[in-house]
């Protein structure tokens, strides 16, 4: 296998909220065009360790790296440029049409010029199927429609990673297979992501390396076949044995 | 009845009375103009203050929160008066200018919890998408929370500009010549000597205008609810 690039590396990453240890010392590595995903319980601290990587929290200890450089509160900005994410409650900007959604971010930072913006926001709606929505407000958009015009928002910016926080869980049934479906397309585009998620089949599928973390550390990982075929800790077993 | 329209018909024939009770409305306007804006921009610097994060400005959120409590807790009447027979006890110092500080410290106090509360109620998924995408606080700040902020606010707001347009009545305690006070005048022995009349012209002065105001108000909502649409 040809050396690849590591893209993040976390180091004895803890994050406590107060008396709450949610972390207790993370070590992570992130290889360029890898999926890993994130499986663990509710509360094992997998969103606070996504959400630690582009400092949404203020990790209370540890060092996360970005293509070698390590993450500081002087150079973060830059850094979440290249670092998208996509999260649960999809977030769009309410006060924003669907189109100054997906630009905004991308003039403002002179990533592109207003006119190549708008032109590459509109070729990724149309190849989503929301072209008609370019001008709605997220308000009038349902679930599914919301979180893959996100999707696209964070693809905008051309990231070189794309973490997802439970990119399904807050979405009915129906629309989640859209909302897979293109990550699925964006990931075999060659994405390197880490997906926090609580579908299965989809971890499965998708993964190049599983995770597994509970009470705030790394318990286990490993190929996709491995974890959920032939898992070794009594943790993970439990765990399978629960969910599928 | 009768008395009622014949004293009516007399107020608006005797040019005196109408000159001063326009006189009065143009001072209750001044003042109430100027008070709003002052207090506004004042509010929203102390909001800024005490949402902010950076512990520099600790020192000063516990200055704000201080005045917060004073103001609030005080009557507007007592404030006046402090302002006029102490803090500008100054000879020659215009009254209006008095006035008008007055009521915008006092309406500083509350719009700085009006905007204080709304830009709280923004969810902080909204603040958290903008950094997420690598924007600054500055413009994440402008964009996304203070639009959603101001809408949610608009009728609270609304709410501040009537209370301070009526308050501005009470300066006739200090003897200033607005609205109420015309009223009053008009209505004394020397003049009509009767005050229903007036002071029933001078109601109808103060509803005409905030009236006004909650018709503007209606539109301006309606304008910032349109990004709530679902069609």
């Amino acid at each position: 296998m040809p050396e690849r690039r590591l893209e993040i590396s976390v180091r004895g990453l803890k994050k406590s909220f107060g008396d709450n240890k949610v972390l207790n010392g993370i070590d992570f590595d992130l290889y360029d065009g890898e999926k890993v995903v994130v499986l663990g319980p509710s509360g094992s601290g997998k969103s606070t360790f996504l959400r630690c990587i582009n400092r949404l929290e203020e990790p209370t200890a540890g060092e996360v790296f970005f293509d070698d450089t390590l993450i500081t509160d002087k150079n973060i900005q830059a850094m979440r440029g290249k670092i998208g994410m996509v999260f649960q409650h999809f977030n769009l900007i309410n006060n924003l049409s669907v189109m100054e959604n997906l630009t905004l971010a991308p003039v403002k930072l002179h990533k592109f010029s207003a006119d190549e913006a708008d032109a590459k926001a509109r070729k990724l709606l149309k190849h989503i199927g929301l072209l008609n929505k370019v001008d709605s407000f997220p308000a009038s958009l349902s679930g599914g429609q919301k979180q893959r015009v996100a999707i696209i928002r964070a693809l905008m910016m051309e990231p070189k990673v794309l973490l997802f926080d439970e990119p399904t869980s807050a979405l009915d049934p129906e629309s989640i297979g859209d909302v897979l479906s293109l990550i699925h397309e964006v990931v075999n585009n060659g994405m390197t992501t880490i997906i926090v998620t609580h579908e299965m089949n989809f971890a499965r599928e998708i993964a190049s390396r599983v995770v597994f973390i509970d009470k705030g550390r790394i318990i286990e990982e490993g190929t996709p076949s491995q974890f959920f075929s032939h898992p070794k800790t009594p943790r993970v077993k439990e765990f399978l044995g629960k969910v599928l | 009845m009768d008395n009622f329209f014949s004293k009516l018909a007399e107020l608006f024939t005797t040019p005196e009375y109408i000159d001063s009770l326009l006189h009065g409305f143009l001072l209750t306007l001044q003042i109430a103009f100027f008070a709003v804006l002052i207090g506004f921009v004042l509010g929203l610097i102390i909001a800024l203050v005490e949402t902010g994060k950076s512990k520099w400005l600790a020192p000063l959120r516990f200055v704000f929160r201080v005045y917060v409590t004073v103001i609030r807790g005080t009557p507007m009447a007592l404030q006046l008066f402090i302002m006029f027979f102490v803090i500008f006890a100054i000879r020659d110092f215009p009254q209006v200018v008095t006035a008008i500080l007055a009521f915008a410290f006092n309406s500083a106090a509350y719009c700085s919890e009006i905007i204080r509360g709304g830009i709280l109620s923004v969810d902080t998924g909204q603040t958290e998408a903008g950094l997420a995408l690598g924007l600054p606080y500055r413009t994440v700040f402008l964009k996304i929370v203070m639009p959603q902020a101001i809408k949610n606010i608009i009728p609270a707001l609304g709410n501040e500009v009537i209370t301070v347009i009526k308050e501005t009545a009470i300066v006739s305690m200090v003897g200033m010549y607005d609205l109420n006070m015309a009223a009053k005048d008009i209505g004394s022995g020397q003049n009509m000597a009767s005050y229903v009349v007036p002071m029933f012209v001078a109601a109808l002065f103060y509803l005409a205008v905030v009236y006004l105001i909650t018709v503007i108000i209606k539109i301006v909502e309606k304008r910032m609810r349109r990004s709530d649409a679902r069609a």
